[in-house]
């Protein structure tokens, strides 16, 4: 549990009280290399932070699989889209190695959130870190060459480049696996 | 031998495997995780082993018992197959715990191979669980001599009801001797 008390004090400091009602609500799951945290159709559950392993975002297209984000430790995890308006998942979440989440349902994070005004307001500074966080991506994605966004990724998450296997991290760049290479011999 | 004897039986054992099912799933995660040695399969994946297995009996029972059972009268009685007890009792623990055969677990079985393991594997269990406990109220009812369910050897070797019931189970307390090796090694590795 000290992982997600950490996560949340990175954005509000909890009095004792606050932390003892938001404790309970949250649970650890595992998922072992390979299995889905959720998958395209189904409807996400759980808001996770990620205690161990890593985990992919991505959504099937032309047969193929487009990477769009990774999760490791002390970041969020799941789709949270789904999550928010409890429809069917666009994206799959599949474990790329074994791992630990620690999750909250949906009808639990709800009710911190009207009964805890600090969990409020925790609420609207993740989705505001997550909201810049897209913005930044799509400038990137859409000004930068494929160059670039490698340089960016390294600077950023360098850790991601040990942890993640690279078809995934080329597709994450959209880039071809061949581009990727040649972007990495280059360093 | 008696259906009804077969029947309590099978009801006991699932009652308790289910319980465990429960119990287990409220282990630390990374208890589930843990791999008791390079290779070998953690909890979750014993769990999802018994799903990919134990699903094509339930499956194939459900789908036979609502088109036939209706039609068939309860019987006393119930004389296994000889493939289907063969195979059973080839497989199922001995009374002193000691498995006498070793089987190497087919690709479509292996959760490694498949779509992986999770906590929900464990829910899918306990599901799975009780939707062959339903089947067992229908058993009651019917013969389970008179109906034939692809078995998980292939569809070629199709097993009598009885034995698509008794089969699936003793595999799976075969595989709890697993789970309950995986959880003790668990606790002793992670202190």
């Amino acid at each position: 549990m000290d992982i997600v008390r950490r996560t949340i004090e990175r954005y509000v400091t909890l009095t004792e009280a606050e932390w003892s009602a938001i404790a309970p609500c949250w649970r650890e799951y595992a998922f072992g290399r390979g299995s889905e945290v959720c998958a395209v159709g189904e409807v996400e559950q759980r808001f996770y932070i990620v205690k161990s392993g890593v985990q992919r975002l991505s959504f099937p297209h032309d047969g193929r699989d487009i990477c769009v984000g990774f999760a490791y430790d002390g970041s969020w995890c799941g789709e949270y889209a789904s999550f928010l308006t409890r429809k069917p998942a666009r994206f799959d979440v599949v474990a790329l190695t074994d791992s630990v989440l620690v999750g909250i349902e949906h009808d639990d994070l709800q009710k911190l959130y009207v009964e805890q005004p600090v969990m409020e307001r925790f609420g609207r500074l993740i989705l505001e870190e997550l909201l810049v966080g897209r913005a930044m991506r799509e400038i990137e994605q859409l000004s930068l060459s494929a160059e670039e966004r490698f340089d960016r990724l390294v600077k950023r998450s360098p850790q991601l480049l040990q942890l993640v296997p690279q078809k995934d991290i080329a597709s994450y760049l959209r880039m071809t696996p061949e581009t990727f290479s040649r972007a990495r011999k280059r360093r | 031998m008696s259906t009804e004897q077969l029947i309590t039986d099978l009801e006991h054992i699932l009652a308790g495997q289910r319980a465990r099912a429960v119990e287990i799933a409220a282990m630390p995660a990374g208890a589930l995780l843990h791999r008791p040695e390079d290779g070998a399969w953690n909890i979750l994946e014993v769990f999802e082993h018994l799903n990919l297995s134990s699903g094509i009996y339930v499956r194939g029972l459900e789908k036979v018992f609502a088109l036939r059972a209706a039609r068939h009268r309860a019987n006393p009685e119930f004389r296994p197959g000889w493939l289907g007890d063969y195979f059973t009792k080839g497989l199922q623990p001995q009374p002193d715990g000691v498995i006498k055969w070793r089987m190497r677990t087919m690709r479509m079985f292996d959760p490694g191979r498949q779509q992986g393991a999770s906590h929900a594997s464990i829910e899918r269990f306990v599901d799975l669980c009780d939707r062959f406990l339903a089947l067992l109220t229908i058993a009651r009812t019917t013969d389970l001599n008179a109906m034939r369910v692809a078995s998980s050897l292939g569809p070629i070797i199709r097993f009598k009801a009885g034995d698509a019931l008794r089969f699936p189970v003793a595999h799976q307390r075969r595989h709890f001797l697993q789970i309950e090796r995986a959880v003790q090694r668990a606790a002793m590795d992670r202190k």
